[in-house]
Formats: C-alpha cells, sequence, structure tokens
C-alpha cells in the first residue's frame, strides 16, 4: 500500500489542477457567450444579402458572373481553420483530419493545391503530416474582426477571378448547435448560385414577390453583391469555427473537471485506507510491546 | 393629407457583417446612392441600389423635428433595399460622421492625391480610395458645420 503521504501530495496536486480546468471552463463558458452573440449579430447581414440575390435572380432570370462559373479545377486553394491552442477536445484534431482527407482526394486528383491554415495547432499538425502550408495566420481568437477577414476574401477573390485558382474550399467546424459542432469541407468558390441559398433564411412573404427597381441595373448590383456575398460567408465562417472552439474548450474542460473530482475522490479513499492502515499497524504493535513487558 | 404623410415613419436598418449598427425610424432619409444622393420619405416605390459611399442621413427620427433629430452615418458602398416603409442599408464599413476627425480625412485625401498609380485596375483602385476619402471629408466638414 502507497505511503499516506505520497497520496495526500497527489490529490493535492490533483486539486490544483481543478481548480485551473474549472477556470478554463468558465472562461470558455464566457468567450462563447460573446462569440455566440457576435455570430448572431452578423446573421442579419447575410440574410439581407441573400433577400437580394434572390429578388435579383427572380427578376434577372440568367445569373451570369465569373465567381458562379464553374470551371475544371486544376488548381485549387484550401483554407483550414483551427485554434492557436489546444485543450479543446477533438476540435483541432477534427478539422485536421478533414483537412488530410480533402488533401488527400486533391492529390489523387492530380490538382495543384494552395494550403492556408489559421491557427498554431492545424500549421503543427500538418507539417506534422508532410504537408507544404503555403501561408499561415496567427492572429485569429475567439473574435475574428470583419477587416481581418476581407484582405483574406480579397485576395482569394483576385487569385479566382484571375484564374489562378479554380476553387476555394474551406475546412472549418460548423456551429450546428451547443450539443453539436462538425468538421466540414465546405466549397465557397465557385459560389453556388442564390436558389441554393441556405434553407434558414425566410424572405418576408410580401417582399419576395414584390416588383423592384434596380438602379443603376440589376446586372451592376450583381456584379457587387456576389463578391459581398462571398465574403459575408467566409467571415461566417471564422465566426462558426470561434463559436465552436470555445464549446470544444467549455466541454472538455468540464470533462477534465469532472474526471479530476472523481480521482481525488478515489485519492481520498485511498489515503484514508493508508492512514488507518498506518494506525492499525502503531497500535497493534503498541499492544505487542505491551504483551511483551507483561511477559 | 399632407399632415398625415410627413408623420409616416419610415424604418432604417444600417447592416454591417459584424453587427447591426441602426434600427430606429425617421421620417426621412437620404441615401448616397452611386450616381447621387436619393431622399427617401413614407410611402416609396421598392427599389435595390448600389450605394457609393457617403452620408446615410436621418431625418426626424421617432417622427422628432429640428437639427437634434437627425442621424447622419458614413457608409463605405453597400447596397440598399426599399419597399413597404423600410429601408435597409448593407454595407461593409459603418461609422458614426461626427467621429470622423475632418484634419485627418484631409491629410489621408492628400496622401492618396500624391499616390501615383499605373495600369487601369491601379487607377481606378485608386480613383475609388481617392472619392470614398473625399466623402469621408465632406461628411466630417458637413457634420462640424451643423
Amino acid at each position: 500500500m502507497a505511503n499516506a503521504r505520497a497520496l495526500d501530495r497527489r490529490r493535492r496536486s490533483v486539486r490544483n489542477i481543478r481548480k485551473i480546468t474549472r477556470t478554463m471552463e468558465l472562461i470558455a463558458t464566457a468567450r462563447f457567450k460573446k462569440a455566440m452573440d457576435r455570430s448572431v449579430a452578423a446573421r442579419d447581414y447575410t440574410e439581407h444579402l441573400a433577400k437580394i440575390l434572390k429578388n435579383i435572380a427572380a427578376v434577372g432570370g440568367n445569373l451570369s458572373h465569373p465567381l458562379l462559373q464553374i470551371r475544371p479545377t486544376q488548381r485549387s486553394a484550401v483554407l483550414v481553420l483551427t485554434g492557436n491552442r489546444g485543450l479543446c477536445g477533438g476540435y483541432n484534431s477534427n478539422a485536421v483530419r478533414q483537412a488530410m482527407g480533402l488533401l488527400g482526394e486533391h492529390s489523387s486528383d492530380e490538382t495543384e493545391t494552395h494550403v492556408t491554415v489559421s491557427g498554431k495547432r492545424g500549421i503543427n499538425a500538418l507539417k506534422f503530416r508532410g504537408i507544404t502550408v503555403d501561408a499561415e495566420h496567427l492572429n485569429f481568437e475567439d473574435k475574428p474582426a470583419f477587416s481581418e477577414v476581407a484582405p483574406i476574401g480579397e485576395s482569394y477573390l483576385k487569385s479566382y477571378i484571375e484564374g489562378d485558382i479554380d476553387r476555394l474550399d474551406v475546412v472549418y467546424t460548423r456551429f450546428v448547435n451547443i450539443a453539436k459542432q462538425e468538421a466540414v469541407a465546405e466549397t465557397l468558390l465557385p459560389l453556388q448560385p442564390p436558389k441554393n441559398e441556405e434553407t434558414s433564411v425566410s424572405p418576408v412573404g410580401h417582399l419576395a414577390s414584390e416588383e423592384y427597381d434596380f438602379y443603376p441595373s440589376a446586372e451592376s448590383i450583381l456584379e457587387e453583391i456576389l463578391p459581398a456575398s462571398f465574403q459575408s460567408r467566409l467571415f461566417k465562417c471564422f465566426l462558426d469555427s470561434a463559436v465552436s472552439e470555445q464549446v470544444a474548450r467549455m466541454v472538455a474542460m468540464k470533462g477534465a473537471t469532472e474526471n479530476a473530482s472523481g480521482i481525488i475522490k478515489d485519492l481520498s479513499r485511498r489515503y484514508n485506507r493508508a492512514r488507518q492502515s498506518q494506525i492499525t499497524g502503531e497500535i497493534m504493535e503498541i499492544l505487542g510491546g505491551v504483551e511483551a513487558l507483561k511477559k | 393629407m399632407a399632415t398625415t404623410s410627413s408623420q409616416k415613419l419610415i424604418r432604417c436598418v444600417i447592416v454591417t457583417p459584424e453587427q447591426t449598427v441602426l434600427d430606429t425610424k425617421a421620417t426621412r432619409v437620404i441615401l448616397p446612392l452611386d450616381d447621387g444622393s436619393r431622399g427617401i420619405a413614407a410611402g416609396h416605390a421598392p427599389f435595390i441600389g448600389r450605394l457609393g459611399a457617403g452620408q446615410v442621413q436621418l431625418l426626424g427620427v421617432a417622427g422628432g423635428t429640428g437639427a437634434e433629430t437627425t442621424i447622419s452615418t458614413f457608409i463605405d458602398g453597400g447596397f440598399t433595399e426599399v419597399g413597404h416603409n423600410e429601408v435597409t442599408v448593407i454595407t461593409q464599413h459603418a461609422s458614426d460622421s461626427g467621429s470622423i476627425d475632418p484634419s485627418e480625412a484631409k491629410e489621408e485625401l492628400e496622401q492618396l492625391c500624391k499616390q501615383k498609380a499605373v495600369g487601369d485596375e491601379q487607377i481606378n483602385a485608386l480613383l475609388q480610395a481617392e472619392s470614398t476619402a473625399r466623402a469621408r471629408l465632406r461628411a466630417a466638414r458637413t457634420k462640424n458645420k451643423s
């Protein structure tokens, strides 16, 4: 049986770890709420853009724009969104696994792939797996700002229009609800036509059938709105990733705290038993001594 | 008749990718369209338009009158959807016109004027940036006057 003092020392260190994980859980909860608020606030923009696109589609009929054209994929770009920090369960590894699957597909199709990774964890994991990371971003934490995301989107738009890339996939962790987040690979370029707009967008009934005038023209608005719509989708990927990371960390740290409590309970029991057996041993020794003296 | 229509309010919403900046009611809204400003009052025919850089001005906020019921917000391009007494402005950047420093805006414009561009693309980008800077300066000046 282990000695009581060693058990006590272990118990104390586990208690300290529990304090840390508990604090991290609380911090992640607070950050999750903030990230969630930002994500909800950003939804309005996407919905309004989708509504306008739908109206243009209804009036304009055929939509043609370089961003909507599907070209044979020869060169593609992949953007992987992960976290800068660990201790968040399977968040990073799921995204990396998804990315590896996609990159495997690209290499079997002999597509030239340009890989951009955001987050220290993803960069290290992909490098470890022998992937050449062409560009890195480390500046995205739990509050991605649109002004930071926009230049990235801008550069993708530019290379897509110039023909440097034929496709852009973003690997990120989609936030479905608080109990479910899944790593997905989404094709952002070429843009999906507005018909396939997310079903969550519910246009106000009377406005959808409304006849709109367009200033200066439907084409000119389309020309501007498609890049904006792409940017907002890309931004949504960043926001979703941020929310998912905080949820994942919250859940992981909750599990860790519970585990620590279990270990402390177990250690306490063992410590008490060890202490008791030590006392019993000592009493036996004394009794043995007394018996010997009697003789 | 005129009095009833002037009391009718239009809801004006300004959204950016990050948040809804403004959601309020006003008697009139002035929008900086691509090719010039356009005033919107209640009952305006529905349209979707492209916006240039400039100020979105809300006059008579919440049905009030006077200068203090004016809100002006500087936007940097975007779109607008007008319909059913509702104006939605979708833009990437929106800031309160009062927060723009005139001297800073002037400096920015002067800097841009000094820059040289080569090729169509660069020239267009520079012209665009210059017109945005001009609109910013204008917004800052009008705010200071009022």
